[in-house]
C-alpha cells in the first residue's frame, strides 16, 4: 500500500513536470520572445506534432522516417550481435588461458577508453564510406564494455558453483554454459545495458557525421532536417530517438532482467 | 581389518601440501591411510584446521595430492558422480534453477533424459528430505535448512556410491540442526549409500555415525572406533557419556 502510494506520487510528479515544460515551451513559442528566429528555435507544439506525423507519412527525399529507422536498426542489431558474440568469445577464451587473459585485459582497457567517433577517419580510410563502417563502430561501442563485464562476471563467480558443477560431471564447454554463463548473468545484463547505451549513441553520431547514402539512417535524417532548417521535424525526430531508447531500455533490457536476475533473487 | 570386497573407499598414503616450495608452505595432510566399508556412516571429528575439509576435498577430487584414492579398487583423481559432495555453504544450489531443476540438472548431464524418470526421482528424493511440494521454489525462497535438504536430495538423486558431507549443518540453528540430524539418520539407514560426514560436534558424530574417527594435526587418526550404541542415540543412551568423554579428551588434548 505504502509502495503503491509512492509510485503514484512519482508518476504524478513526472507527468506534472512534463506538462509544465510543455506549457513553458508553448508560451515561449507563441510569445515570439526569442526574436526573429523564434519559430526556428522554438517551433510550437502543434508544429512539432504535425512534423512528427509528417516524418512518418511523407518523410524526406521520398522515404518515410520508418525506412530510416529500419536502416539504423538493421546496422545496430548487426553490430550488437557481432559485438556480443565477440565479447563472449574473448571472455570465454580468457578463462581458458592466462596469457590470453592478460592480453585481453590490456586490449579491453585500452579500447574501452577510445571513443568510436575518434576512430571514424581511420575506419573510413580503410573501409571507405560503407554501411560496414557504422556496424564497425557499433561493434566497437558494445564489445569492450560487454567483454569487461562478462570477464568480471566470470571472475566473480563463487567457487562453490564451479565445484558443484564439476562434482556433477561438468567440464570445459559444458561448465562454461552450465555454470559460468548463468552465474554471471547479472554482470552480463549490466554489460548489455552499458553496451546498448554506447552503441545507440555511437550509431546516431556516426550517421550524423557521415550519412551512408546506400543505407540512410536516423542520424542522417536528423542532419537533413537541420540543413533544410526543418526545425520542427528535427525536434520530432529527437523525440523518436528518445522513444526508441526508452523502448529498448524498458521494453527489452528490463524484461531480460525481470526474467533472469530479478526472478532468481540475485539482482545486484 | 575390512575384507576387500566390502571396502568401498581406500585412501593410501595421502599427503597434501599447500603452497609447496614457498614461504607459506603448509603440510596439511601427512601420510593418511583410511579404508571405509560399504554402507558405513563415517563421522570425522577433529579440531579446526586439522585438515578435515582438505581430506574431503581430496577424496572428491577437487585438490591435487600425493597418494591415491580408490573407489571399489579403482583409482580416482578427478571429481565424479560416484562421490557427491554436500557443502557447508548454503549457496551450493544454483540460484538460477528451481529446486526441481537443481535436482534434475545433474541427472540430465549424466544421461537421464526421460521426463517421467526425472520427475519420479525428484518426487522421491524430495519426499525423503520432507520437502514435497517445493519443486517450483527458487533457492532464494528457501531457508538455510531447506537449502541443505535440497542439497542432500540432489545428492541422493544421483545414487552415488559415497556422499561426502562437510559440516553441512554447522551453520544451522540448534533446532533445525537436530531436525536435519534425525532425518539424515533415517535416510542413511534406508539408503544403500556410504556417508563420510565431517563435523566438529561430538554429539552429531555419535548420533549419526556407525564409525567415528578423530583427527589431529596433519590428518593423523588418533581415534578410530565403531559406534556400538543402540540407535537412535540420545544423550541418555547407554555408553553415550563415556564415548563423548573419550572423543572430547582426544579433541582437546
Ligand atoms: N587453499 C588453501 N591454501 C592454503 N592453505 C590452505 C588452503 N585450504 C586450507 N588450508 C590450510 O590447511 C589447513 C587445514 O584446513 P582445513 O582442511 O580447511 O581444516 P578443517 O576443515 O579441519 O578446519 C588450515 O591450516 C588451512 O589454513
Ligand atoms: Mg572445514
Amino acid at each position: 500500500m505504502e509502495q503503491k502510494k509512492r509510485s503514484l506520487q512519482a508518476i504524478t510528479a513526472r507527468v506534472l513536470f512534463i506538462a509544465a515544460i510543455m506549457c513553458i515551451w508553448e508560451y515561449v513559442a507563441k510569445s515570439g520572445m526569442m526574436g526573429r528566429n523564434s519559430a526556428l528555435i522554438f517551433p510550437s507544439l502543434e508544429a512539432i506534432g504535425f512534423a512528427f506525423i509528417k516524418n512518418f507519412t511523407s518523410g524526406f527525399a521520398g522515404a518515410s522516417l520508418w525506412i530510416y529507422i529500419g536502416n539504423s536498426m538493421k546496422l545496430l542489431f548487426e553490430g550488437l550481435l557481432i559485438g556480443i558474440v565477440l565479447a563472449f568469445v574473448l571472455s570465454g577464451l580468457s578463462m581458458m588461458s592466462s596469457i590470453f587473459y592478460d592480453i585481453c585485459n590490456l586490449v579491453i582497457s585500452v579500447c574501452d577508453l577510445l571513443p568510436g567517433v575518434a576512430l571514424l577517419p581511420v575506419v573510413i580510410i580503410i573501409f571507405g564510406v560503407k554501411p560496414g563502417v557504422i556496424v564497425f563502430l557499433v561493434v566497437h561501442a558494445v564489445l569492450w564494455p560487454m567483454a569487461r563485464n562478462v570477464l568480471d562476471g566470470f571472475l566473480a563467480i563463487p567457487n562453490i558453483y564451479i565445484e558443484a558443477g564439476m562434482n556433477m560431471g561438468l567440464k570445459g564447454a559444458s561448465l562454461l554454459f552450465g555454470v559460468y554463463l548463468p552465474a554471471a548473468t547479472s554482470y552480463i545484463v549490466s554489460g548489455l545495458k552499458v553496451g546498448w547505451a554506447r552503441a545507440w549513441r555511437g550509431l546516431i553520431s556516426a550517421e550524423m557525421i557521415f550519412g551512408v547514402a546506400s543505407c540512410p539512417g536516423i542520424g542522417l535524417f536528423i542532419n537533413q532536417m537541420r540543413t533544410n532548417m526543418n526545425n520542427a521535424e528535427m525536434y520530432a525526430t529527437l523525440i523518436v530517438i528518445i522513444i526508441i531508447g526508452l523502448l529498448v531500455q524498458y521494453g527489452v533490457l528490463s524484461t531480460i532482467e525481470k526474467c533472469t536476475v530479478k526472478k532468481w533473487g540475485i539482482s545486484k | 581389518m575390512i575384507e576387500k570386497e566390502n571396502c568401498i573407499l581406500e585412501i593410501r598414503n595421502m599427503s597434501k601440501v599447500f603452497d609447496a616450495d614457498t614461504e607459506t608452505e603448509k603440510d596439511v595432510l601427512k601420510n593418511v591411510n583410511l579404508t571405509v566399508s560399504k554402507n558405513e556412516f563415517l563421522c570425522v571429528l577433529g579440531p579446526s584446521g586439522c585438515g578435515k575439509t582438505t581430506l574431503l576435498r581430496c577424496i572428491a577430487g577437487f585438490e591435487n595430492y600425493d597418494g591415491s584414492v580408490l573407489i571399489n579398487g579403482a583409482e580416482r583423481r578427478r571429481p565424479g558422480i560416484d562421490r557427491v559432495m554436500v557443502f557447508q555453504d548454503f549457496n551450493q544450489l544454483f540460484p538460477w534453477k528451481t529446486v526441481e531443476k537443481n535436482i534434475q540438472y545433474p541427472l540430465k548431464i549424466n544421461g537421464i533424459h526421460n521426463k517421467e524418470e526425472l520427475n519420479n526421482r525428484t518426487r522421491e528424493v524430495l519426499a525423503k528430505v520432507k520437502l514435497s511440494g517445493h519443486e517450483k521454489f527458487y533457492p532464494y525462497q528457501l531457508s538455510g535448512g531447506m537449502k541443505q535438504r535440497v542439497a542432500i536430495a540432489k545428492a541422493l538423486a544421483l545414487k552415488p556410491e559415497i556422499i561426502l558431507m562437510d559440516e553441512p549443518f554447522a551453520a544451522l540453528d540448534a533446532m533445525t540442526r537436530n531436525e536435519l540430524q534425525s532425518e539424515l539418520l533415517r535416510i542413511s539407514t534406508q539408503e544403500k549409500c556410504t556417508f563420510i560426514f565431517i563435523t566438529h560436534n561430538i554429539q552429531e558424530a555419535i548420533v549419526l555415525g556407525t564409525r567415528i574417527i578423530v583427527l589431529a594435526q596433519h590428518g593423523k587418526i588418533i581415534i578410530d572406533e565403531e559406534n556400538k550404541i543402540t540407535r537412535p542415540v540420545t544423550p541418555a543412551s547407554k555408553g553415550y557419556g563415556e564415548m563423548w568423554e573419550r572423543m572430547h579428551e582426544a579433541l582437546y588434548q
